[in-house]
């Protein structure tokens, strides 16, 4: 082959390869697009057949609730944050299989359906391995949580009724302004409001009774004297 | 026929009211503390004497519906005691509840007579602590009940509100209950009760009447309103009978003692106290 027919098989190559070669993030559409894998599934009737990962994170776009910057959370941080998606949570944890919920969830088993309803953590979170709240399977997971966990008691529970927080962060902690600012700051408006109300009147009273007690000793102190003056003027 | 020497202060219907709101409140106020110390001891105790925790939990919510119920009553007792003719009159009298200039300006006179600066405020027949008194009521009775059938019926409200709506109700309904108890057991005991004057206890809400000595220095420009309208003899009335006398000392003790006891509940479990 002559040189110039050299170049053109080239070209010809690398325009044929345009047509033949995908690019490799392109071929996860199956498994890694939510919205093409509905397609998938619309396609062929298998519907939830396969784990679907969760989009990439971009890092200049950040997580809601974390703060837009750069890089918002520390490798740390997003090692704990991948965990929201991951089938089992507890993954690669040491000595998990030797541990209680609680030796390291102390927050969140204090609350209302545990110390009230008697409600245990894997009645909601389920068996092992626990999939993480955001795990397309897990029965938590917001688009199916109404139905798969808080509906075994509340019956007629919807998806509203689920946005209710069982592990409601502290309505005073700083954090909870961003995580969830109608709490934070209906704490503080009565916070201020009872501060408020019972600083003043107890002052009030506190004076007001105080005052008083001292007028009516002083008067019955007073009063022996007036009258024996009082008797002293008469004779 | 016992002689008319006291003042009429409050009408049958006011005192039932009062009443009503004593009984109702106490059993909100226990049915509701025992719930919120429920991982205490004493929260367990108090709600083991009602049965059960949804016994508890029932009663408060049958308790809670009865006092809207009373309310709405309230409101259309008070809508028919205002003269539509002359509304305008009628709701800044000084018969009337309604907060008016007057009560700042007393508000002032009484903290300049706190420091020894002046002579004490001349009330007319409503106090601005006895106006603070119910108008704390009026918005907190409303607030307790909205957030209170929102907490009822969690599942249904959540159609019309989103479900994280309801963290903030229970905030609220706490924090407006705690408000209420500490206030009544507080401030409204010690300046019904404790003053000079008052102190074995302050009989009026029961008998309806006070002395009129007495109210000649508490609220001096109200009877010098009524003898100028020369509507004093009208008001005037006897004393109540001893039995009931008997009555409502032994009923207003064991309220008081109630009261207290919750107070000092509070104060002793202030750290177990969780209002979100």
């Amino acid at each position: 082959m002559s040189a110039k027919g050299r170049v053109i098989f080239s070209l010809a190559l690398l325009c044929l390869s345009l047509l033949v070669a995908v690019p490799a993030p392109a071929q996860e559409e199956v498994t890694s697009s939510i919205r093409r894998y509905r397609e998938r599934e619309a396609s062929t009737g298998y519907y939830e057949e396969y784990e679907v990962k969760p989009r990439r994170v971009r890092p200049f776009v950040g997580v809601p609730g974390v703060g837009r910057k750069p890089f918002p959370y520390s490798p740390g941080a997003a090692e704990i944050r991948t965990r929201t998606y991951l089938a089992d949570s507890h993954r690669g944890l040491e000595f998990y299989a030797m541990r209680r919920c609680e030796d390291c969830h102390v927050a969140e088993a204090k609350h209302s359906h545990t110390v009230r309803g008697n409600v245990t953590c894997r009645q909601c979170h389920g068996g092992e391995p626990i999939a993480s709240i955001n795990h397309y399977f897990s029965p938590l997971n917001p688009i199916r949580r109404h139905a798969y966990v808080c509906a075994k008691c509340h019956e007629g529970a919807n998806a509203s009724f689920a946005t209710f927080m069982v592990h409601e962060p502290p309505a005073a902690a700083a954090a909870t302004r961003k995580t969830f600012p109608s709490l934070y700051y209906t704490n503080w408006f009565m916070y201020l409001l009872i501060v408020g109300v019972m600083g003043f009147f107890i002052l009030h009273s506190l004076v007001w009774i105080s005052k008083e007690f001292y007028h009516q000793v002083m008067e019955k102190k007073r009063k022996p004297e007036d009258e024996r003056k009082d008797q002293n003027s008469a004779l | 026929m016992r002689e008319k020497t006291r003042i009429l202060r409050f009408s049958v219907f006011d005192r039932l009211f009062h009443l009503f709101i004593m009984v109702t409140f106490l059993i909100q106020a226990v049915t509701g503390m025992g719930r919120l110390l429920y991982a205490t001891t004493w929260g367990k105790w108090v709600v083991g004497l009602f049965g059960s925790y949804e016994t508890a939990t029932a009663i408060h919510n049958t308790v809670g519906i009865l006092m809207m119920i009373a309310f709405a009553v309230h409101i259309v007792y008070v809508l028919f005691k205002v003269e539509w003719r002359t509304p305008g009159k009628r709701l800044f009298h000084p018969d009337s509840l309604v907060p008016r200039f007057q009560d700042v300006v007393h508000l002032g006179q009484k903290i300049r007579w706190f420091l020894g600066l002046g002579p004490p405020p001349q009330f007319d027949r409503w106090t601005y602590w006895e106006k603070f008194d119910y108008w704390a009521v009026f918005w907190g009775l409303p607030l307790l009940g909205v957030t209170g059938l929102v907490l009822m019926y969690p599942v249904g409200a959540s159609r019309y509100m989103p479900g994280w709506s309801l963290n903030v109700m229970l905030l609220l309904h706490r924090a407006e209950a705690l408000l209420a108890m500490l206030y009544i057991f507080i401030i409204h005991f010690s300046i019904g009760h404790l003053r000079r004057g008052m102190f074995p206890m302050n009989e009026c809400m029961f008998a309806g009447s006070v002395e009129l000595e007495k109210e000649l220095k508490e609220k001096p420009a109200w009877i010098a309103r009524l003898q100028e309208d020369g509507r004093l003899e009208e008001v005037m009335v006897p004393g109540p009978p001893t039995w009931y006398r008997v009555m409502y000392f032994v009923f207003g003790y064991a309220v008081l003692t109630v009261g207290i006891y919750l107070l000092i509940v509070i104060i002793n479990y202030r750290n177990y106290i969780e209002w979100h």
